[in-house]
């Protein structure tokens, strides 16, 4: 069972998002402060961190350096009344992985967590396993039933991406952005053909479909 | 009331002493000269006997027409200067007290024209502005408590009722839900107000930084994919690729997001929601169409204002605030924004704004 830690000073708050978790099958711990969070910390492992920003004493923000500091790997989400890009951008540059806006929805919460948990399990085995088809990011291959697919890196990367995030849409320009060089003369389209490719290498895969929406970008859809 | 006295006092002597330099310097040189042209014209000498009752004489004339002129000087001030000054004190002293009824009446003759009438035209025109904004502000709160406290008054009722003993399960489930989306909406509101009361405040002008606004636009359109594959609503892109501008992009998702919002909300199932994005050297143009409602031309007057609300049937799903919020952001921008509307048809929202924020600015100076 993941074990997750809530750090927020409004008790209230605390023993909700607590609650909520302990029934969603989690086994949440909460703090009310960030020295609370320590003190837990040294003495449980925990897989997820949900923290408020606007604490007394020790901030969300110096809390999250401090804890990115001492492990990499834990997803850290925020949850906070500030909606301004600027404590986003602070969130995200001390190293924190999602952000929410108080009131927070807790069924939006739980799916986050879900999502972020599945990701931290895909970094950590560097590998990801969707029904018969498994890609594996130290190798850079794919296999369908044991079977390897021929892919160029690129290909690899697309679809590791788009699977990372199953049912999330990337625009062309995302991917772009973030698989080809910058000064590179081919225009968004290109991924177009990208997408193509894949499809044919993998016409035999019924686990999932790469889909196009309506001409903004891609995602990929599980079975 | 002492001190006012012996301040008039001295004020009084000041005059005084002025005037009376002044007379005795005029009246000085004006002896001098005559004396002397006198004396040499007519060979005559005058002796110190002849001056000394002549000087003291006119020392005293001296001191007498000073005096006069004290007096004088005194009371035509007092018509007008103190009287008009005095005058706009008290209506100054009433706007302090909040009373932002009150205006001053031109005054007449040369010194009222020439002083004192621009100040007041001034002063009216401020008591105006500020009656003005008074209004504004009371209906804002008349306008912000209500939509406040409707949502608070439904919870109330709803955590009442969820009290009652042997309430059956889906009820309960039911009213639970009514208090979440009820919550939910008055979060939204909040949250709009305040970035609306935000922008108000703005005196500065949003920072500018180049980006690409047609990925901007497909990734605010994207964050509706969940709405569209609900509602099988069909989407209908024309984006012209990389079309760089340099905004405030968290302002302009403000307007993009706002927009979206709507058109979503007012379209109906299997409608047809179209973006679109143009751009020449100067302007960039996103046009938003939805196939919803659509509304009159009364209607489309009045929907940029603050908690206006065209059909009050979608009343629960918005706060009035989204378009006067996407308003307030193309006003900053010094963009503009339009709306054609059928009813029963659709409607179409058109965002023209500049592609480089500041070289508008300079050309505008």
């Amino acid at each position: 069972m993941f074990q997750i830690l809530v750090v927020e000073d409004d008790r209230e708050l605390n023993r909700t998002v607590c609650t909520f978790l302990n029934q969603s099958g989690y086994q949440a711990t909460g703090c009310l402060n960030a020295e609370e969070a320590y003190d837990a910390m040294y003495e449980k492992m925990f897989d997820l961190i949900v923290s408020d920003v606007m604490m007394p004493g020790i901030d969300g923000f110096e809390f999250a350096k401090t804890v990115r500091s001492l492990n990499e790997e834990i997803p850290i989400l925020f949850m906070t009344a500030r909606d301004d890009f600027a404590s986003k951008q602070r969130g995200y540059r001390v190293g924190i992985d999602d952000y929410m806006v108080k009131p927070i929805d807790l069924d939006e919460l739980f799916l986050r967590i879900g999502a972020l948990l599945r990701r931290a399990k895909i970094a950590a085995s560097r590998q990801l396993i969707v029904g018969h088809f498994k890609m594996d990011a130290d190798e850079h291959t794919a296999y369908l039933n044991d079977e390897e697919i021929p892919m160029t890196n690129r290909e690899f990367s697309l679809l590791y991406k788009l699977l990372s995030y199953p049912k999330k849409t990337f625009t062309r320009t995302q991917l772009m952005d973030e698989f080809w060089e910058a000064d590179t003369s081919s225009g968004p389209r290109t991924v177009d053909v990208y997408m193509t490719k894949l499809r044919s290498k993998l016409s035999e895969c019924k686990d999932f479909e790469i889909v196009t929406v309506h001409g903004l970008g891609y995602k990929a859809v599980l079975k | 009331m002492k001190k006012t006295d012996h301040h008039r006092i001295l004020r009084a002597l000041n005059y005084y002493l002025v005037f009376f330099l002044l007379v005795s310097f005029v009246i000085t040189c004006c002896m001098m000269l005559f004396l002397s042209t006198l004396s040499e014209s007519l060979k005559v000498t005058f002796t110190d006997a002849h001056l000394n009752t002549a000087a003291r004489l006119t020392f005293g004339n001296v001191l007498l027409l000073s005096f006069l002129f004290t007096i004088f000087d005194m009371i035509r001030r007092k018509y007008t200067v103190s009287q008009p000054v005095k005058k706009i004190t008290n209506a100054a002293q009433k706007i302090m007290q909040g009373d932002f009824s009150v205006r001053i009446e031109k005054i007449n003759g040369v010194y009222g024209e020439e002083n004192f009438n621009p100040i007041i035209d001034c002063f009216n025109k401020m008591a105006e502005e500020l009656s003005g904004t008074e209004t504004l502000r009371t209906d804002f709160i008349a306008n912000v408590s209500h939509e406040l406290k409707t949502p608070l008054a439904i919870m109330q009722n709803y955590g009442t009722m969820l009290q009652q003993p042997d309430l059956p399960e889906e009820k309960r489930i039911l009213y639970a839900k009514s208090v979440t989306e009820t919550c939910r909406r008055l979060a939204s509101l909040i949250t709009n107000v305040l970035k609306l009361n935000k922008l108000e405040n703005q005196q500065l002008f949003p920072s500018a930084n180049k980006y690409n606004l047609s990925e901007q636009l497909c990734q605010c359109l994207l964050q509706f994919e969940d709405v569209w594959e609900k509602k099988k609503i069909d989407i209908s892109t024309e984006i012209e690729d990389d079309i760089q501008i340099s905004s405030d992009a968290e302002l302009l998702e403000l307007v993009w997001n706002n927009l979206l919002s709507n058109a979503f909300k007012f379209t109906e199932n299997g409608g047809t929601v179209s973006v679109s994005l143009t751009a020449d050297k100067k302007d960039a143009v996103v046009s938003i169409s939805d196939t919803g409602c659509g509304m009159s031309p009364e209607v489309g007057a009045h929907i940029f204002e603050k908690f206006y609300q065209g059909d009050t049937s979608h009343a629960t799903q918005g706060n009035g605030l989204g378009l006067a919020l996407v308003r307030r952001v193309v006003d900053i921008m010094q963009g503009e924004i339009g709306v054609e509307s059928i009813k029963g048809k659709g409607s179409t929202f058109t965002v023209r704004i500049r592609r480089n924020h500041h070289e508008g600015l300079e050309n505008n100076c």
